[in-house]
């Protein structure tokens, strides 16, 4: 578990969206030590080779929620555009990482004391503008293009708990670079290729076309999902420190999650089971339509506050999943059923 | 001085608990003046200027922070909190925690995904926000944390050339000058109040104003600047970069008018505090006893209560300035 943790802490406090590429390069870094590497934009493909020319993807978005510059002003306030699902009711006095010419702190602007109201409307992020402090001397460092991201780094809470931006999805990305370091120098039932996507947090969009790719005949997302709050209702969250959730949907193959539960109960790996009625949300959904259809399974990680900066995941929850995948793959996953 | 200001803007010190702030204050003025502390919690200094004043002067900054305190442990392990001071619902969202100045946690909220549409672009009510530190059951907390603890929002210290960055510049910004005016030779005796409480009705410098019965007193303070993007100029209030506010009156005090003028026409950087806005410690100390003839001195500080004001050093350096202009002026007997 401490390789684990050690791995989230750095690829937490790292930045990839757009062109910034450090949580990648890192992930890359630590990857390439087990396989084989090559990169499609941000996402990086690990190949391992096994028995025979069937292939197992595993799949884990290696970006974040992040926001873009549209606009820079006389006085140095900026404003910006949503790079995924923020929540904007926390921006204000928040600060955050501007990805200029230099990296400069800067601070979301809040209503001051006199012309609040208690019924604030929050609309449009555009409405809370961004303040570099730095005058009339931020168009020099600051372009519109820029991205804007969260700016926290790790920290350890109780209980082998983590708190931090960017754990959706670097709890995934953590997961398989642990399983992969698991995987190394044994021999496997069939091809394992680990791929650590970009652009989720735009609509899925680097896993559909780093899958066709691959082209693989089976695949398993490892993604985060909804974690337990005091007003969330326990049917649209899993618990953290309970374990693995195994995603039950329609739109994943049946046979794939029977077979992560089954292991996950003969093995006695903490496990939940999580169920959705249409679609998952996840790469799971682009991964299992490509090209002529790729069996597909999802197993989540339990994580609180998705999308802030003070996300929150169980180190024990991500251990679960390598568990649970680890002996999936070398029982030969659902290549013969 | 900002190396001082750094430092106390890195202690927690909500009020009640000022106790951190306060052993760091007199650290740091031991040895340069007379001082005591009082049964709430006050520190009393005085200063032996080169001359004896003609009045009794007291200047005051206070020393407590806006923050949290915890009120329940659920059986989740989850804290209920309430605020202590005046704290936005929009600065508390997703936010960092310190409890009892070790404790990390954050201030989790039901993600915007599981929100019905119009209450994602509502605040929430503060009372359905709780402190999660990573505790899976309340039998967890024995030891750890209790009812009663105070938090505080966290946040980092960062310069630019010219700006800060940072939680609690009200009113460690005070405390700093006040230290710098403590450490450096003076003019004239005057008396020095770092006091608790002010966040709560300023309460401690009730009782530092009744020890010290001064007839005259300086407040050294932050106050809300709102020359933001999208405010309109007549509701700026004050501006950063243009030097100390001074104020005519707020909803504490009507200030005494002719410390008011002597301080704009110093010649030392400086604005009027355009607003009829909020309140500081001399609403208590202006009606101690007898009355008291009082002015407040106040830096410009953007997002003030929240874990990320901004202020401007060049207007630190004015306040200080000013507050040496006025001690000589008023201890003089000239005003």
């Amino acid at each position: 578990m401490e390789n684990i943790k050690t791995l989230l802490f750095e690829l937490s406090k790292r930045v990839t969206v757009g062109n910034i590429c450090e949580a990648a390069d890192y992930a890359e870094t630590e990857l390439s030590k087990f396989c084989e590497c090559s990169r499609q934009g941000n996402s990086i493909i690990g190949r391992f080779k096994g028995k025979g020319d069937y292939t197992l993807l595993l799949d884990a978005h290696i970006d974040e929620v992040a926001m873009i510059v549209t606009n820079v002003d006389e006085n140095g306030f900026l404003t910006v555009a949503k790079c995924g699902g923020l929540d904007i009711r926390a921006l204000p006095s928040r600060p955050v990482t501007v990805h200029g010419k230099e990296k400069i702190t800067a601070v979301f602007c809040s209503t001051p004391p006199h012309l609040s109201t208690s019924e604030r409307e929050f609309k449009e992020i555009s409405e809370i503008k961004l303040d570099t402090m730095l005058g009339t001397r931020a168009k020099e460092i600051i372009s519109v293009g820029d991205y804007v991201t969260y700016s926290a780094t790790p920290v350890s809470l109780k209980n082998n708990r983590v708190s931090g931006k960017s754990l959706d999805d670097r709890a995934g990305v953590a997961c398989l670079l642990e399983i992969a370091r698991r995987l190394s120098g044994k021999e496997l039932p069939f091809n394992v290729t680990i791929l650590l996507s970009d652009s989720e947090e735009l609509g899925l969009r680097g896993a559909k076309t780093a899958a066709f790719k691959i082209n693989p005949d089976e695949a398993v997302a490892v993604d985060v999902s909804f974690g337990d709050g005091p007003d969330i209702s326990s049917d649209e969250c899993g618990k953290l420190g309970d374990g693995a959730m195994i995603g039950i949907c329609p739109s994943l193959d049946s046979g794939i999650y029977k077979k992560l539960l089954k292991i996950a109960k003969e093995n006695n790996i903490k496990y939940q089971t999580e169920v959705m009625s249409e679609s998952t949300g996840t790469n799971a959904d682009v991964i299992s339509v490509t090209r002529c259809g790729v069996r597909t399974g999802l197993i989540s990680i339990p994580l609180r506050n998705m999308h802030t900066e003070t996300e929150v995941v169980d180190i024990s929850d991500i251990a679960s999943v390598c568990d649970i995948l680890e002996k999936y793959i070398l029982s030969g996953g659902v290549a013969d059923a | 001085m900002l190396e001082i200001l750094k430092k106390l803007t890195s202690l927690d010190g909500v009020s009640g608990m000022e106790k951190a702030v306060s052993d760091a204050v007199i650290a740091e003025i031991d040895g340069f003046c007379e001082w005591e502390t009082d049964n709430l919690g006050n520190i009393i200094a005085f200063k032996k200027g080169k001359n004896r004043s003609a009045k009794k002067l007291m200047v005051d900054a206070h020393l407590d922070e806006v923050g949290l305190i915890i009120t329940d442990i659920l059986e989740s392990g989850f804290l209920k909190f309430k605020v202590v001071g005046g704290i936005n619902t929009e600065s508390l969202l997703s936010r960092r925690v310190r409890i009892n100045g070790n404790l990390f946690g954050v201030v989790s909220s039901k993600p915007i995904h599981l929100l019905k549409k119009d209450a994602a672009s509502k605040l929430p009510d503060a009372n359905g926000l709780y402190i999660d530190i990573g505790l899976s059951k309340k039998s967890e907390a024995e030891g750890i944390v209790s009812v009663g603890d105070r938090a505080v929002l966290l946040g980092d210290y960062y310069e630019t050339e010219d700006k800060i960055l940072s939680k609690a510049l009200d009113d460690r910004i005070g405390c700093a000058i006040l230290i710098e005016l403590l450490k450096n030779d003076s003019e004239y005796d005057f008396y020095a109040t770092f006091t608790v409480q002010e966040e709560l009705g300023l309460r401690g410098a009730r009782t530092a104003a009744f020890k010290v019965d001064p007839q005259s007193a300086i407040m050294l303070e932050g106050t809300t600047a709102a020359d933001i993007a999208d405010v309109a100029e007549e509701s700026k209030v004050c501006v950063l970069g243009k030097g100390a506010a001074v104020s005519f009156m707020d909803r504490a005090t009507v200030y005494d008018r002719e410390y008011y003028n002597a301080a704009l026409n110093s010649g030392i950087a400086c604005q009027a505090k355009r607003a009829v806005t909020g309140g500081n410690n001399s609403g208590a100390v202006h009606l101690n006893r007898e009355g008291v003839r009082s002015l407040a001195i106040s830096v410009p500080c953007r997002y003030i209560h929240t874990a990320a004001s901004v202020a401007d050093k060049n207007d630190i350096k004015a306040a200080y300035e000013l507050a040496v202009y006025m001690i000589d002026a008023i201890c003089s007997g000239k005003l």
